[in-house]
């Protein structure tokens, strides 16, 4: 009895051995994996600042504050599409949230759960759609239908001097700011719809019982408790869409009318970083053009990362 | 604390369905609330069979059954609960003071029914109104994710408007009366969530009687406590039941022969034996009752 003890501890020894080196292997693969992944991030960071580092040379603070983007004179100032991006996305995350709240507590709260689940699928299929499909959708359908049916009547009906005017002034092609960003809207809508979709799913049942218990209508089941109870993931599925929105890029380059300075009304022609950069790369010619393209994809790299650290700065100060 | 619930195979053939007739002695005091005959199913699944229950004002009214024996079920009956859920369906009678709530000719059905609850309810009876006459607390402690005092506040606020001072001595008078208000009288603006399990459940309870409602239904509320927490919380139902009328389900033996008044046994979906409390513990006529409160079932 007592040497088969001894035999079998013996035997196993080497096998521990061996699964230590597995360890150490393991271990190491993962180690890897995450310095890769930080090696990959710091050379995007790196090669950019390298890449325009002579526009950020020559323009200095101005590469940012300056409307002059033209590359006949050589002059690159990028506050329009700056300026383009950060209207768009923020626009576009004001029409997209509430909707997709809707959306969302439609489906947790009032579904029947035999056509919640197709529909929940649908909403997510719906954010796998190519961003170029949208982008075609919205130059030949969105926009001929935006110009007929809205800027043409506002610009028949409005001073262009009044207020109203002023705000909604702008060449009556369909392809303008806000076009774009309910394209934007659109698309960011899904995954904004999903993920809170999924938040809502966490209240536990017996809390929504419990509120329901007290004799709360859906209402009020909906706005004081369950809102309440996901709140600080709220934070995170607008950062989300902001952060999607920032950086799309194709839908938006067909449909924002790529006029490089600052957008002067809701329906006035824009552009964004993205669509700048895509636009134009190709054909950039001179060394400056290229750095400053670079430059600008710096430029959008820290405002999505700054968008993400302020996401998370919240939810961490929410936690406390 | 030892818990006789021994989970029994509802398909074990020694101890099929009874036919029996139940065995029930009324109580002889006034009845708050009363089911009758009541059936209920979760879509096709039947799981309460002609179920008799009476509720008698002031006394507390334990459940006591091994799981799965549709105890909790009758809970949630009572206060429809399950009109949350499409396809969970009661018939039979609930009757709250003389009133069928089940039925849509109750005189609260005259009451207007809310936005949004129509869709949950298409019968047009005023559940939200029913819901503040019959209170409920689950077995996992819920408090709102809001502060103390408006957790307590949450109810009375959907249904009367009170002005700050007359919130300050109702959310004063429910946390006393649930015996929690010595423990959390300097923090009432802090959040409910950041209280231990046994304050939170008793959290509940005073949430729960801020609306003064007929009948406070609790559905195991000590299952997730620890012994002192449950001592703490008995005792306060004790105290409430001077106020309310309660139904308790419980899986503790020991805590139905504490502080209840009356006890039904419940088995597969039926009521088998409801009695005084003492005498069906002291002598329980059904063999069934006998062998799960002597902890010899099955």
């Amino acid at each position: 009895m007592s040497t088969a003890a001894i035999d079998s501890f013996s035997e196993a020894r080497p096998a521990r051995a061996q699964s230590a080196l597995g360890e150490t292997i393991f271990r190491t693969l993962c180690f890897s994996a995450a310095t890769l992944l930080m090696a990959a991030l710091a050379g995007v960071v790196v090669s950019l600042a390298i890449g325009g580092w002579p526009a950020f040379h020559k323009f200095g603070l101005g590469f940012i504050t300056s409307t002059a983007w033209n590359p006949v004179t050589e002059e690159y100032g990028a506050a329009g599409p700056i300026v383009g991006t950060i209207v768009t996305s923020i626009l576009a995350l004001l029409i997209a949230l509430p909707l997709a709240l809707g959306v969302s507590i439609f489906l947790v709260e009032f579904c029947p759960k035999r056509i919640a689940r197709p529909i929940a699928i649908a909403v997510e299929l719906l954010a796998g759609i190519p961003s170029i499909v949208y982008g075609m959708w919205g130059l030949f359908v969105l926009a001929p239908w935006f110009a007929t049916h809205v800027q043409l009547p506002i610009l028949m009906d409005f001073d262009s001097n009044s207020l109203i005017g002023r705000i909604f002034s702008g060449v009556p092609n369909g392809a303008n700011i806000f076009t774009a960003s309910l394209i934007l809207a659109i698309m960011i809508l899904p995954y904004m719809a999903a993920v809170f979709r999924e938040l809502l799913l966490t209240v536990p049942s017996q809390v929504r019982e419990a509120a329901y218990g007290l004799g709360s209508t859906s209402f009020e089941v909906v706005a004081k408790v369950m809102l309440p109870y996901v709140g600080k993931g709220t934070v995170g599925v607008i950062m989300l869409g902001l952060g999607r929105a920032l950086g799309e890029t194709m839908a938006v380059t067909f449909i924002i009318g790529n006029s490089h300075g600052f957008p002067h009304s809701l329906f006035d022609s824009g552009s964004t970083i993205a669509s700048t950069i895509a636009n134009e790369f190709a054909e950039a010619t001179s060394d400056m053009h290229t750095a400053a393209l670079i430059a600008l994809g710096l430029v959008l790299f820290v405002l999505t990362f700054a968008v993400l650290a302020t996401a998370r700065a919240l939810l961490a100060g929410q936690k406390n | 604390m030892n818990d006789i619930a021994t989970p029994v195979a509802p398909t074990s053939p020694n101890i099929a369905a009874s036919t029996e007739a139940p065995i029930m002695m009324r109580p002889t005091g006034e009845l708050v609330l009363e089911a009758r005959q009541l059936d209920f199913s979760y879509g096709k699944t039947q799981s309460l069979f002609g179920v008799d229950l009476p509720v008698e004002r002031n006394r507390i009214t334990a459940l006591i059954g091994p799981s799965g024996c549709g105890k909790s079920t009758l809970l949630r009956a009572l206060n429809r609960i399950y009109d949350m859920y499409p396809g969970q369906h009661a018939t039979g009678r609930v009757l709250l003071n003389g009133e069928d709530i089940l039925s849509d000719r109750g005189s609260i059905s005259r009451l207007r029914a809310r936005d949004g609850e129509v869709a949950l309810n298409p019968s047009g009876l005023d559940t939200s109104a029913l819901r503040a006459r019959i209170g409920m607390v689950f077995q996992k402690p819920t408090p709102f994710p809001m502060s103390i005092y408006d957790n307590v506040a949450f109810g009375v606020r959907l249904h009367h408007r009170k002005s700050k001072a007359e919130m300050d001595v109702i959310v004063e008078r429910s946390l006393k009366r649930a015996a929690l208000w010595d423990e959390v009288k300097d923090k009432l603006s802090a959040s409910g969530l950041g209280l231990s399990g046994g304050q939170q459940q008793r959290l509940c309870v005073a949430r729960g009687i801020a609306v003064e409602p007929e009948v406070l239904l609790l559905d195991e509320p000590a299952s997730a406590l620890d012994p002192v927490s449950t001592a703490k919380l008995e005792a306060t139902l004790m105290e409430l039941k001077k106020d309310f009328t309660i139904v308790i389900v419980t899986h503790n033996l020991q805590q139905a022969a504490r502080i209840s008044d009356h006890t039904g046994f419940m088995f597969l979906g039926k009521m088998i034996e409801f009695r005084p409390t003492a005498e069906l513990f002291e002598r329980p006529q059904s063999p069934r009752t006998r062998d799960y409160v002597t902890g010899r079932f099955g």
